[in-house]
């Protein structure tokens, strides 16, 4: 294990021109290029400002839009860092059998162009709440530790199933329709309130949801709910629920690791 | 420590399993009852190289080269034994492994030689050694996916080439490119011999090995079958070559070619001559009903299938009549040019316009060339060295 992670600094640039590979190629043949890393939010967030202010009424959750983009963002990190790891290696097939390198840079890269991807979503996000004055907790400064403890367990996940995959394509199948069940069952567009309400006895089996935790921490230290949201049931930190995700997101990440490693040396036969 | 390369023991075993089953549906179905043919790539294989030494691996196809390749290069692993490796390696095995089309030229240099292991500075330093290499001077800023193959392979060959290895593994890529570019890499190659670097190649082009290689290593089946000089080694595959090489034979056989002898100066059969050397192929015949104005031909070619030479009595300027019954016709070279090396001869008889093939021997007889003199290339020029200086 340390020997990998030796080789991996080693390569430490290979993971860096692969991560910028990613996003040079996703926007190679377009005119805007990188600018549709910034369109993306302000056209998700002009949608849903009107949506959600003309269309449906949400009135104990003010500026309703802000908070779906606080959850959402962080989700969409996790998601798309995960479905285009997960075909990661197996869609390299002249790199992994043709060349050697520490495979986990593939899944890797996947993981940190999206992150890099984030960053930019998240500062048009900002730019935006400082236009309209927002009222900004002090729990923002926690923000580089929710960073963390998502990537973590963005990592250890995306190590998993991106070798899994090599052995068995149903994973990437499986993923796709995994994510779309994991969103509604993450407090992204309804309230955590809602959940504790009407399934109160549930409450710690739904927090057992790493990606819920961490969502709800998104939402704490940027959507600031004690201001904008005082009876929107969206102001939910749980002690238990986010030492368990601290614990589980480290645990991935090993455990994540320790998979690829071990199932890695069969990669140039499976593809 | 001495050895840049250590393979101790190795043996590598595929597993062909009856079926590619890849979908969870069929793992449950077929859960238990998939069989499979264990298939030894490799058995049992003990290379120690040098540091300084250039490695030739020969072997005919599917005798496990590659495979062995990749057991060094930790693409694959072992199913036995273990391999200790000294020193960084830049491996060769396919050119451009990893381009991206979208991406420039420029931008690949650098993804390219960080995949093999190199950082940004090492590459800012050799950058523009690597263009000049490929000759790409112009085009280097334009995308890859717009460039021919043979500049995509030039510019693979020339980022691992020039990066800096410890070690250097080759795979059969000097194939590639024109004849120019090839002679540029094995120069490249000669260069970096004399910096002390190990160089480990594999090819196909055996007589290659012989130039730039100081031990050849002959694999089959996954065994080593031969290993040592490369002269030696290079002449006993040539040898084992020879007697699965497949001669074709096609004609409507009016008129039968019974035999192709080579025989000596004094009239003998012989297998092996010397440049210089005067040889007769002599091409017996029968043609049971006449058979009116043949043209009988042969032609030398070497393991390549490059022919050396080749003529017929109608390029002569013969005219044979009607032939019946059996005869021969000997074909007298006074001085064999070719130097050392496997040759094979091909004989034929058909009608005047070629219409009609009688009978075509394809590679029908080998014979080895050896040469006293240590030139290289495929023919002997007598040549002789004057020296001037500008004084004179």
């Amino acid at each position: 294990m340390i020997e990998r992670i030796k080789d991996l600094i080693a390569h430490r640039e290979l993971l860096w021109n692969m991560t910028f590979k990613e996003l040079r190629v996703k926007y190679k043949r377009s005119v805007l290029g990188f600018i549709w890393s910034f369109m993306n939010p302000i056209i998700m967030l002009a949608v849903f400002s009107i949506v959600f202010a003309i269309l449906i009424s949400r009135g104990n959750i003010g500026w309703f839009s802000v908070y779906l983009m606080s959850g959402l963002l962080p989700w969409l990190f996790f998601v798309n860092s995960t479905t285009q790891a997960v075909v990661s290696v197996v869609t390299n097939p002249g790199l992994v059998k043709k060349v050697y390198f520490p495979r986990e840079v593939l899944p890797m890269a996947s993981v940190f162009a999206n992150m890099i991807h984030f960053f930019l979503q998240m500062l048009v996000f900002f730019a935006f709440l400082l236009i309209i004055r927002w009222h900004f907790s002090p729990y923002l400064v926690l923000l580089p530790a929710v960073l963390l403890l998502e990537t973590l367990f963005t990592l250890g996940v995306a190590l998993f199933v991106s070798a899994a995959n090599v052995y068995l394509r149903d994973v990437q199948h499986f993923v796709e329709v995994a994510m779309m069940a994991w969103f509604w069952i993450t407090p992204i567009v309804y309230p955590v309130g809602l959940v504790a309400q009407r399934f109160r006895s549930f409450m710690p089996l739904y927090l057992a949801n790493p990606m819920a935790n961490i969502v709800l921490s998104w939402q704490y230290i940027i959507y600031n709910p004690h201001k904008y949201a005082p009876k929107g049931g969206v102001a939910y930190i749980s002690f238990w629920g986010l030492l368990g995700t601290s614990i589980s997101a480290v645990l991935f990440f090993f455990l994540g690791y320790y998979f690829f490693h071990r199932t890695e040396r069969g990669f140039a036969e499976q593809i | 420590m001495p050895y840049t390369v250590q393979i101790q023991n190795v043996s590598k075993m595929y597993k062909l399993y009856h079926e590619n089953v890849k979908s969870l549906k069929e793992k449950i179905l077929f859960f238990g009852r998939r069989g499979y043919e264990e298939f030894w790539a490799l058995e049992d294989i003990n290379i120690d190289v040098e540091q300084g030494e250039t490695l030739g691996i020969i072997g005919a196809n599917g005798s496990g080269k590659s495979t062995l390749l990749k057991c060094i290069t930790k693409i694959l692993y072992p199913t036995r034994g273990r391999i200790l490796t000294n020193g960084s390696i830049a491996a060769l095995l396919e050119l451009g492994a990893g381009f991206q089309p979208d991406l420039t030229g420029r931008e690949n240099v650098y993804l390219n030689a960080s995949i093999l292991g190199f950082s940004k500075k090492e590459v800012d330093r050799k950058f523009d050694e690597i263009v000049s290499f490929a000759e790409l001077e112009r085009f280097i800023d334009n995308h890859v996916r717009n460039y021919s193959s043979g500049m995509y392979v030039r510019l693979g060959f020339a980022v691992a080439i020039n990066v800096d290895p410890d070690i250097l593994i080759i795979d059969e890529v000097l194939a590639v490119g024109d004849e120019a570019f090839q002679r540029k890499c094995i120069e490249r190659i000669e260069q970096i011999q004399l910096e002390g670097k190990t160089i480990i190649f594999v090819t196909h082009n055996v007589d290659l090995t012989r130039e730039i290689c100081d031990r050849v290593v002959m694999l089959d089946n996954g065994r080593i079958v031969r290993e040592g000089e490369p002269r030696d080694v290079v002449n006993f595959y040539h040898k084992a070559m020879e007697s699965v090489s497949s001669s074709g034979e096609r004609g409507n056989r009016q008129v039968v070619i019974t035999s192709v002898d080579l025989l000596n100066e004094r009239g003998e059969p012989a297998k092996e001559f010397q440049t210089g050397q005067f040889m007769t192929v002599k091409v017996s015949y029968e043609a049971q009903a006449p058979v009116s104005d043949p043209v009988f031909g042969f032609s030398i070619e070497d393991y390549r299938g490059f022919t050396a030479y080749g003529t017929n009595t109608r390029l002569k300027g013969l005219d044979l009549g009607t032939i019946e019954g059996s005869g021969a016709v000997e074909f007298r070279l006074s001085s064999l040019p070719m130097l050392e090396g496997k040759y094979f001869v091909s004989a034929a008889v058909h009608s005047r316009d070629e219409s009609v093939i009688y009978h075509w021997l394809d590679k029908h007889v080998s014979f080895d060339m050896y040469s006293g003199v240590s030139d290289i290339g495929l023919l002997y020029i007598p040549c002789e060295i004057a020296l001037s200086n500008g004084a004179s």
